[in-house]
């Protein structure tokens, strides 16, 4: 018996890696850490755990999907093939900003202060 | 709630014996029943008055009163063959003496422990199909268990020992052989999390396979002193022979420890006839007589090895499990089968319900039913693994009263270990009241931290649960399933829904189209949506484990042919399924349709499936010879040897033997895989062929009209297609082959003149659709769209007339009747 081929988007999208949030670096360690803990934040319904990102935009986040990703990963020739689909970074391109507009005054602050300050630039 | 308060309980369920287990967090404890022994026999007996007795009682009822004492019954589980008591004209199906045994252990449980548990892990052989799972899980219901999870028996028992042996890092292999069941299952342990890479085994290969192979050898060797011919077959003879088998059964456990016994029984009967039986039975003996059963389970045992490419020698260690593993003959073999000696020390007879406690643990079913005690502080909605190989584990927590505020509400967190070794930092409670800790455990015991709270004034808040347990040990990640599972289609294929190894719990739906029309309000008319459990591309290679009817009678409207349905079929970490059809056009959902049921044996069909698959070893044998193919007559002869087992089985089910029956059922479907394997093999030059040319024109037409995607999966489909045939493998390649096929059909689908040649093949046929007048109106469609020129159109058309198309009646047939494609 066999299952048809998948599509190519479904498997980008539904890549376990990007499921659980984790590179093709990770080791076999981390795919069960984190799989257990993204079923404990999904179990209890938290927002944080909802989506994941994909190259393809964020995606909806399950517990049969985490379980399947957390199969995937357990096994060494699964997770080889996934590992190649997963080199792309999760997250898409962002569009380009926009120039911001010239500052009227020369107030503008040095280039590190506001990582200094725990602020995260956009 | 402290550590010494845990307690997970695990349940062999055996085919002859049944043991039960807890596991404290830190060890196992075997439970023991009124007689002091940790085995109960499975063995369930009901007087002329009707009094039940269960266990070591029963049992000693089995020679003397074998109509109104019933063992052996797990192998009839999930049938709906009852069986009688004739003195008490009591009548029980399998799960209600399952649910007996279950109800004795629970209550030796009680004993031991001073409660009733409400929760337990039920051990299951690794092959159980779908309704032989339910059935259990209707026992322990029945037994009054409030929840149970099934666990597959060869994982419990390497859980076990993963618990036992310090350094079980490594391949394993679990032999498992039990009363009825042979199970064998190659394990991988990681980091401390022990993996399922696969299993194998035969349904019907067991201890009673050595008992019945010594009983033959008895009849032989009583006709030739006696002059009396016994017969298996034969209802009459029944009872003696069930006399001659409990001797058999003893000898084979007395020659485990001595060289040689006797089968000594006063007063055996045949008709007028009665004598005494005394026949010497030694090692040597025994050893020739089970030595083809034994052989039987290492090549299943080879067969899985070489399906995960596992070399000679690559094993760390083998676990035996199961009362006829001790037998010194059994273990020799394996050993010099396998080239790594069985591991010591382990209890082959209770390993599985330990294995099953442990796992408990794991799956945080905790076996003393839930006290319902009065909320006190703030309560908290806690996550976290009850068992974990990962010494830094995570804890997820959420507040339940996310609305509340006020000084008896948490804004912080803190979790201290009960050692004070170890504490988290004070935790902030996110907008959601949640939060995620990493804890760190002490390895291979049980974990005990207090979870403290501080409100928004740093003022102390009392939290529950005020404790929570975490075990670090050995742990199984979600158990796969066994067998894959999928719909039988009109067209003899299957539809998979989940493959062999999909981790458990799984869902999914797909959508499926009926093959003809369901008139609303017929009684008559019914769609059939067979359930399948195998790994053939033909449906029935593969065994019907569930169908879903829809009746005309419960339809809202009348469901032409080609209307959708909607099934959604779901599997618990039990393997237990429950299905789901919705018809998107009327919104009507039909549910908790799937009849489990293991197909009857009727023995005049098994009799008529005997004699059809003989005469199709007799073709494929001429044709071999002819051939002058080696490997095919060798395969032929081994299928020949089954053959005389199966008449046996059969025999014995016309005598009324309904286990019998069942075990010549599944023989015959794995006989007809078997002789399906050869007519591939014979069929390999034109299967061959076939894959060539469906490579050049996939190359063609995927080139031209595929999109990038469909491109680089036929890259892969294409290797795959060279490896399988280079492997000379023809399911894989036939299997591979579809791929292709599906891809090349997708690719010139884009084609427009494809369409056009589609559309005249389907107009030719429309007198045998199902509905000719709409298929006439299509026809007229159809030309009308090729006239204009509209290939969208024509595509639709064409669609439409596939859906009237009633398929082949004898594919359909082979596809157990279904109803859909």
């Amino acid at each position: 018996m066999s299952a048809g081929p998948a599509d190519p988007q479904r498997r980008l999208a539904d890549n376990p890696f990007y499921v659980l949030g984790l590179r093709p670096e990770c080791g076999r360690l981390d795919v069960e850490r984190e799989g257990q803990k993204l079923l404990g934040m999904l179990e209890l319904g938290l927002k944080s755990a909802a989506s994941y990102m994909t190259p393809l935009g964020p995606q909806p986040r399950s517990a049969d999907k985490v379980r399947a990703a957390m199969a995937e990963l357990r096994s060494p020739d699964r997770r080889l093939l996934h590992e190649f689909w997963a080199l792309l970074p999760p997250k898409p391109e962002p569009p380009r900003p926009q120039p911001p507009p010239k500052p009227e005054h020369d107030l503008e602050p040095f280039a590190g202060a506001f990582a200094a300050h725990g602020w995260k630039r956009p | 709630m402290s550590s010494q308060n845990l307690v997970y309980v695990g349940i062999d369920l055996g085919t002859t014996n049944s043991t039960a287990a807890v596991f404290d967090g830190d060890k196992v404890t075997l439970v023991r029943n009124a007689q002091g022994s940790p085995i109960t026999p499975s063995v369930v007996r009901i007087d002329a008055r009707g009094n039940l007795s269960v266990g070591a009682r029963a049992r000693r009822f089995l020679e003397s009163d074998p109509d109104n004492t019933r063992g052996e019954f797990k192998r009839l589980m999930g049938t709906a063959q009852a069986l009688r008591f004739p003195a008490s004209g009591a009548e029980k199906r399998p799960e209600e003496l399952a649910a007996e045994v279950l109800r004795s252990l629970r209550k030796d449980i009680e004993d031991q422990l001073g409660f009733v548990p409400a929760r337990a892990v039920i051990s299951v052989p690794a092959l159980f199909e779908l309704p032989q799972s339910s059935a259990t899980s209707e026992a322990a219901r029945l037994a009054g268990f409030e929840r149970v999870e099934l666990l597959q028996e060869p994982i419990a028992s390497a859980l076990a020992a993963g618990w036992t042996i310090v350094d079980s890092s490594g391949s394993w292999l679990v032999y498992d052989l039990g009363g009825g069941t042979f199970d064998v299952s190659l394990l991988e342990t990681r980091d401390g999390l022990l993996r399922v890479v696969g299993h194998d085994g035969d349904n019907f290969l067991g201890g009673r396979d050595f008992d019945w192979a010594i009983v033959d050898w008895a009849l032989g060797e009583i006709e030739r002193a006696e002059a009396v011919k016994l017969s298996r077959s034969d209802s009459a003879h029944a009872a003696t022979i069930r006399r001659i088998k409990l001797a058999a059964e003893e000898a084979k456990i007395e020659l485990s420890r001595v060289e040689q016994t006797s089968m000594a029984i006063a007063g055996l009967k045949v008709g007028d006839r009665s004598f005494d039986l005394d026949l010497a039975l030694d090692r040597a003996t025994l050893e020739r007589l089970c030595s083809p059963a034994i052989e039987r389970s290492l090549a299943v045992c080879r067969r899985l090895l070489a399906a995960h490419g596992v070399p000679d020698g690559g094993l760390t260690r083998v676990v035996m499990v199961g009362g006829p593993s001790v037998m010194p003959v059994v273990r020799r073999y394996v050993s010099a089968a396998l080239g790594v000696p069985p591991t010591e020390g382990l209890d082959p007879m209770t390993l599985v319900a330990q294995g099953a406690a442990i796992y408990a643990a794991t799956a945080g079913l905790e076996a003393r039913p839930a006290a319902l005690e009065p909320l006190r502080g703030c309560k908290l909605w806690l996550q976290y693994p009850a068992m974990s190989s990962d010494l830094t584990p995570h804890v997820v927590g959420r507040l339940v009263d996310r609305g509340a505020s006020g000084s008896a509400v948490a804004t912080e967190l803190r979790l201290t270990r009960a050692d004070g070794l170890w504490d988290s930092p004070w935790i902030s409670l996110d907008e959601e009241g949640a939060f995620v800790a990493a804890v760190s455990l002490l390895a291979r015991r049980p974990n005990v931290f207090r979870v403290e709270g501080k409100n928004a004034t740093g003022g102390a808040v009392v939290i529950d649960p005020p404790t929570l347990t975490i075990v670090q040990g050995l742990t199984i990640s979600d158990p796969p399933l066994s067998r894959t599972i999928g719909v039988a289609t009109a067209g003899d294929d299957v539809r998979v829904y989940f493959e062999r190894g999909a981790p458990l719990p799984a869902r999914r739906t797909f959508t499926l189209q009926t093959v003809e029309t369901v008139a609303k309000g017929s009684k008559e008319s019914l769609i059939k949506i067979p359930i399948v459990q195998g790994e053939y591309d033909a449906a029935h290679l593969c065994r019907l484990v569930g169908a879903l009817e829809i009746s005309g009678a419960e339809l809202r409207q009348t469901m032409p042919s080609g209307t959708e349905l909607e099934l959604t079929i779901e599997l618990d970490r039990g393997g237990r399924m429950s299905a789901r059809a919705l018809v998107p056009g009327s919104g009507q959902v039909f549910e908790h349709v799937a009849h489990l049921l293991v197909p009857e044996a009727a023995p005049e069909v098994l009799d008529a499936q005997l004699v059809a698959i003989r005469g199709r070893l007799g073709e494929l044998r001429t044709d071999a010879f002819r051939r002058g193919l080696a490997g095919v007559i060798d395969k032929l002869g081994k299928v020949e040897a089954a053959l005389v087992d199966l008449a046996l089985d059969v025999g014995a089910a016309k005598g009324g033997d309904a286990d019998a029956a069942q075990k010549a059922r599944r023989s015959l479907i794995e006989l007809d895989a078997t002789l399906e394997s050869v007519e591939l093999d014979r069929r390999w030059p034109e299967l061959e062929k076939e894959a060539r040319e469906a490579v050049v024109y996939a190359t063609i037409v995927i080139h031209e009209h595929g999109l990038a995607h469909e491109q680089s999966l036929f890259a892969e489909t294409a290797r795959a297609v060279e490896k399988a045939r280079m492997g000379r493998d023809p399911l894989e390649l036939q299997r591979q082959l579809r791929l292709l096929n599906r891809l090349a059909y997708a690719a010139g689908s884009r084609d427009p003149e494809v369409w056009k040649r589609r559309f005249e093949h389907a107009a030719v046929d429309i007198g045998n659709t199902t509905d000719p007048a709409k298929a006439q109106t299509l026809v007229k469609e159809g030309r009308e769209a090729l006239a204009r020129g509209d290939g969208e159109a024509l595509r639709r058309v064409v669609q439409k007339l596939w859906q009237l198309s009633p398929g082949d009646p004898e594919q359909r047939r082979l596809g157990y009747d279904s109803g859909v494609r």
